[in-house]
């Protein structure tokens, strides 16, 4: 992918520490191309997406989602096995979540994915708690003055994902069509479907 | 006293760059890198909260001029020469 | 374990400044704010990042506090997730 100059250097540290570790008996290249294939699969915003649009179109599931939000994405196979915790926030007419990490970059990556890049800049980390209606109007996101904004920092050890607002004329849409609407910024609160 | 990258309320840092950034990595080492995390956090070499010291424990300057990934691969460096798993420079060319 | 803190109980933040990793922003030091309810207990992660085996278990707070209270301005709220001993009974309060 990226190969330039400083690139280079980094890269070379890091093959070098992968090679130190094997020669050391500490980890081998197998085990290490193993752990990176299973820490990405399965990780997507599809995930949060269908955990959405069944909270859209089933009342009971959503009631589930909001009370206790591991145990209702389980109920969908997600999250299996973490030691985290999720809690599920959900957006009305009248209020409206958002997710940050001030301290480091923290993240329900089960349900959304890898972050964007802008979710661990210094940017949206230092700004979103202290004046979350600019930075989401940054996001094209203008909320009407009387909106509640939480920001929800996740500082220890429960992740949070955002239950967007279902739009309007989409009655007659079923559970895979709603999810292909929700985005990864919609899951964050950064975005509205 | 309060460690570099606590920032939330820090004035100074711009607008967000809201670009989307569909791929996880930009660069092949940054996988490799998070994998040697979650290899090295699996081996009982450190734990999570170990790992967030040592990010937080660069000196400021060097943590803003480092990309986020770089952060991650300093951190772990750190914590294997500090838990005597490699030398001091054992990285170098 | 009993719950130090219930839902609604209004508590104080430490206003301590370690020299060690915690999980309380300073801009979250010495301010007042409403606990929406336990999260579920954890090691206390300010003793295992020092890769200590005898980190306390303690119950960790999810607490509400107003930007005006925070900032001095502002009509949004912060949610942190807060281990107990972070936490006071508000003072002003009891």
């Amino acid at each position: 992918m990226s190969g330039d100059h400083s690139d280079a250097a980094i890269a070379r540290r890091v093959r070098r520490m992968e090679t130190l570790l094997e020669e050391k008996g500490v980890l081998s290249g197998a085990r290490l191309d193993e752990i990176i294939d299973a820490s990405l699969s399965g990780a997507s915003p599809a995930n949060g997406a269908r955990v959405v649009a069944r909270a859209w179109t089933d009342p009971g599931y959503r009631r589930r989602l909001l009370a206790d939000g591991t145990a209702a994405v389980r109920e969908l196979g997600f999250m299996e096995g973490s030691y985290q915790r999720l809690r599920v926030v959900e957006n009305t007419a009248d209020t409206h979540n958002v997710i940050v990490c001030t301290l480091c970059s923290c993240y329900p990556l089960r349900l959304l994915g890898p972050s964007p890049s802008w979710y661990k800049s210094e940017a949206y980390r230092s700004r979103v708690v202290r004046e979350p209606r600019t930075v989401l109007a940054e996001f094209g996101l203008e909320l009407p003055a009387g909106t509640e904004i939480t920001v929800w920092d996740s500082s220890a050890e429960t992740r949070y994902m955002v239950l967007p607002r279902r739009p309007e004329g989409t009655e007659g849409l079923g559970e895979e069509e709603l999810a292909a609407l929700v985005t990864r910024n919609a899951l964050i609160g950064t975005a509205a479907v | 006293m309060a460690r570099i990258n606590d920032v939330g309320g820090t004035v100074g840092f711009g607008a967000v760059d809201t670009a989307d950034d569909p791929a996880p990595f930009h660069a092949d080492w940054e996988a490799r890198v998070v994998g040697l995390f979650n290899a090295l956090r699996a081996e009982g070499l450190f734990n999570t909260n170990e790992f967030r010291d040592a990010i937080e424990s660069m000196p400021p300057a060097e943590y803003l001029t480092t990309s986020y990934y770089e952060r991650w691969f300093e951190a772990i460096r750190a914590l294997l020469e500090r838990k005597g798993v490699i030398e001091p420079g054992e990285l170098d060319d | 374990m009993t719950d130090r803190f219930p839902p609604g109980t209004r508590v104080r933040t430490y206003d301590h400044d370690p020299a060690h990793h915690t999980r309380l922003p300073r801009y979250a030091r010495g301010k007042r704010g409403v606990v929406v309810e336990p999260e579920g207990p954890a090691e206390l992660a300010d003793i295992s990042a020092q890769g200590r085996g005898d980190a306390p278990l303690q119950q960790i707070y999810a607490v509400r506090f107003a930007a005006r209270d925070l900032w001095g301005e502002g009509d949004h709220h912060v949610v942190l997730d807060l281990w107990e001993s972070y936490l006071e009974e508000d003072p002003d309060e009891r």
